[in-house]
């Protein structure tokens, strides 16, 4: 397979789970604040929204003060936003459009529709559907795409670097997540902490990963902070934490046949041991200091991102 | 005309379809009958109301559309517009006596346009023996000097070959061009095909027609028959300029229809005369490329030195017989106008043969008699100069004024060999469905046929692109001017 292929099919794969996520999340977060119980403070929200792309500083440039239908076009419809939806569904498409010699011809349509219908969307008609549609649209498209990326193809190089970049990326968006969180719930009055207030957050955190029914069916009680964390990090059998998706990493690493030498700096090497340390820790070691925790594992995800990138994707 | 319209034949959707005078049309004699091997089309046709015609043509459009069946119109939007080729339902029928001329007559001429690149780069006997002049070929802007002496693989160098072709008023085809660069619209040939199956399924049960399916499989054992060692199976790969070159479409359906890697210049290499593509697993060697980049962008260091586009040092890998480029370079300084009013000769040159396919008639202004010819006729003459493409300096006679015939008369004085003069050709004309009308209407057509050449294996495509022109009244079939295509049909014996 050619290395610019090889980076095509990485990132695609990496492009098609950042958009959903970030769908998922604004949805999520803005819809239920309309309505929230307390009085929550909604620019709370728009800002927990900006927080998760990293974006809070590149939209005060644009806009100057912080308004629902400027927050959720920014991070949506822009095109003049790189980090934008329509610009990650862009990039998605450019991808796949490099590789359609290697893709079946089912996942280049899927991509094709997805990225006409989501480039349709003008300022105007993202008013008159809302973000609930709109997010629909991207959730049910990526949804297609990934069933068909998993049905229609061999499982060689080709699913292997898709579903790398699917993995590494959902770990990167499932940690950004639980960081977000963390940080809108220290925003919490002290006093009322432990209350409603917080355990409204840890119940938008599980939407906003798809987690809320099965980690009710997991752990038959209310939600927990602890447990959450325990879910969402380190459950070796739940597809959206951690743990699990590092164990996917290192199997799609391992069966690559890249030409490397065994040894401490090779990428199996480095994969395996995060992945094996991920599979025997307990959330005790991590409860005192998670956002300390949560930034070291980032790190390591992008350092494995680039170190991948550099050795193999270069072209 | 209008005893015309009150026959049977034209009812529902060809209700108020008229005639032109003086063109030929394929689907109706100009009595008003049906051609027999139109009759089992239109009878279903009729019994479609504008309707249906119309929901059909808007399944075929979003079939396109999601495909990605698109060309990039450029504007100044960082993304480029997409549009489809417009696409008509009404498929073309050819005959299967009309095909078999058709497809032997593009064999002879592609094999003996073959025999005259092999010839212009090696010995030049055609031109010592003065039956073209050398002039002609040496001053072509296309002649690659790289190209002298290189015999490449089965001596083929023009694998792939686009013929034109219309049908004129008198009943006959004529070869309007050769294109034998790199000729595109055949992903638009198959595509029509699979559009054509998902909506009008039923017509293919009434009809014997020969499947186009094959292209890609016959494309990959004509590279593979020109591979240079046959020790392994050979690597074939598409060579693309990139994801925004117009026809990134083609290339891409290409590769995948046949199975192989569709590379760009900046995956490959050159070390030691070898071409290799860089995977995830390290260098691998490269044996065949099919390549739909221009000569000039192929190898900086032989053509044009700042191509980004290109692999430097592949012209000598090729040189050296490592690996195999279809088509070969330098094929260009055999299709350009001049040249081809000399196929004729060609063909009789090198094969013994009376040509099979028409030639159109060509003046060549450097002949006296032809040059007087040429200035007392300008009127019924389409005049042209032999070293330009894409319309440039083209005088249609019939549209000009006697001031801009004035103007050229004086020009083509003073360099005689510069131009040539053929007549105003009535392209024949096909019933099309026009969306803004509502019903169907003659439309000018031609035909791009397709012929493979590979160490000894030929094969013409059962059909080819036959484009449209939309514009009522309008020549012009190109897709940049608005052009539409048709599925073609060659029917079996």
């Amino acid at each position: 397979m050619l290395s610019r292929i090889g980076n095509s099919l990485f990132w695609m794969g990496r492009y098609i789970e950042r958009a959903e996520h970030v769908a998922r999340y604004t949805k999520v977060h803005y819809v239920s604040s309309l309505d929230a119980p307390l009085a929550l403070n909604k620019e709370n929200t728009l800002e927990s929204i900006l927080d998760l792309m990293g974006q809070q500083a590149d939209y005060y440039q644009k806009y100057g003060q912080l308004t629902d239908d400027d927050v959720l076009c920014f991070i949506t419809i822009d095109d003049n936003n790189p980090s934008s939806i329509v610009s990650t569904v862009n990039l998605i498409r450019e991808n796949a459009r490099g590789t359609r010699d290697s893709i079946s011809m089912e996942i280049w349509e899927a991509i094709n529709r997805f990225y006409h219908s989501i480039n349709k969307y003008d300022a105007t008609r993202f008013q008159q559907k809302g973000i609930f549609s709109f997010s629909r649209e991207v959730e049910e498209n990526s949804s297609v795409i990934k069933g068909l990326i998993a049905n229609t193809l061999i499982r060689d190089e080709v699913w292997m670097l898709i579903s790398l970049g699917i993995n590494l990326e959902r770990a990167v968006q499932i940690c950004k997540m639980i960081l977000t969180t963390l940080y809108d719930v220290e925003k919490i009055d002290p006093a009322k902490r432990g209350g409603p207030a917080e355990n409204y957050q840890w119940t938008m955190l599980l939407k906003s990963a798809q987690a809320f029914d099965m980690y009710k069916r997991y752990y038959k009680t209310n939600t927990w902070r602890r447990n959450i964390l325990d879910f969402l990090l380190f459950n070796a059998t739940f597809p959206k934490s951690l743990a699990y998706n590092l164990s996917y990493i290192q199997k799609n690493v391992q069966s690559i046949a890249f030409q490397e030498a065994k040894g401490k700096d090779s990428i199996t090497f480095k994969v395996g041991k995060s992945a094996a340390q991920l599979q025997f820790m307990t959330i005790e070691e991590v409860e005192d200091d998670t956002i300390g925790f949560l930034n070291k594992a980032l790190d390591k995800l992008y350092k494995l991102g680039r170190l991948l990138e550099e050795k193999y994707l270069v072209y | 005309m209008s005893d015309v319209r009150s026959y049977e034949t034209y009812q529902g959707v060809f209700s108020g379809y008229d005639l032109k005078p003086g063109f030929l049309d394929e689907v109706f004699s100009p009595e008003g009958k049906v051609f027999p091997h139109y009759n089992l089309v239109l009878d279903q046709f009729k019994q479609f109301t504008t309707e249906d015609f119309n929901e059909l043509n808007e399944l075929a459009k979003v079939s396109f559309f999601n495909q990605g069946v698109t060309f990039a119109v450029y504007s100044d939007k960082a993304r480029g517009v997409e549009r489809i080729f417009p696409f008509d339902l009404f498929p073309r029928i050819i005959s299967a006596s009309d095909w078999d001329h058709l497809e032997r007559g593009v064999i002879q001429r592609n094999l003996a346009i073959n025999l005259f690149i092999q010839d212009i780069y090696n010995k030049k006997q055609i031109l010592r023996d003065g039956i073209v002049p050398a002039e002609l070929i040496f001053s072509s802007s296309h002649y690659a000097k790289a190209m002298l002496g290189i015999n490449p693989v089965g001596n083929i160098y023009n694998h792939i070959s686009g013929t034109d072709l219309i049908k004129h008023s008198d009943g006959q085809y004529y070869v309007l061009e050769d294109n034998v660069r790199c000729p595109s619209g055949v992903s638009y040939v198959l595509s029509n095909r699979e559009a054509m199956k998902k909506t009008l399924f039923n017509l293919f049960r009434k009809h014997d027609v020969l499947s186009v399916q094959d292209y890609p499989q016959q494309l990959l054992s004509i590279m593979q028959s020109v591979a240079p060692n046959s020790d392994n199976e050979p690597t074939c790969v598409v060579l693309t300029p990139g994801v925004y070159n117009s026809a990134y479409y083609e290339h891409s359906f290409l590769a995948l229809t046949m199975g192989i890697p569709l590379v760009e210049g900046r995956d490959l290499f050159v070390d030691h005369n070898f071409v290799y593509m860089k995977t995830i697993y390290g260098p691998q060697r490269v044996d065949v490329i099919y390549r739909r980049i221009d000569d000039l962008f192929l190898d900086p260091l032989a053509f044009k030195a700042d191509s980004v586009l290109g692999i430097p040092g592949i012209l000598g890998a090729y040189r050296e017989g490592n690996v195999s480029l279809l088509n070969a370079p330098g094929t260009g300084a055999a299709d350009d106008k001049a040249v081809y009013s000399y196929v004729p000769e060609i063909i009789k040159y090198y094969l013994g043969e009376d040509p099979i396919l028409n030639n159109v008639h060509t003046y060549r202004c450097e002949l006296d008699h032809d040059y007087s010819y040429v200035l007392e006729h300008m009127e019924e003459l389409v005049v042209k100069p032999v070293d330009e493409s894409g319309g440039y300096g083209i005088l249609v006679g019939s549209n000009s004024t006697r001031e801009q015939r004035e103007e050229l008369k004086k020009v083509i004085a003073a360099n005689r060999r510069k131009y040539i003069a053929q007549p105003i050709m009535s392209l024949s004309l096909h019933s099309t469905f026009i969306e803004k009308e509502n019903k169907f209407e003659g439309r000018h057509i031609d035909l791009r046929t397709y012929t493979l050449l590979g160490k000894d294996k030929q094969y013409v495509l059962k059909g080819g692109l036959s484009r449209v022109a939309l514009t009522k009244g309008s020549l012009v079939v190109n897709s940049s001017q608005g052009g539409g295509s048709k599925d073609t049909w060659v029917l079996a014996k």
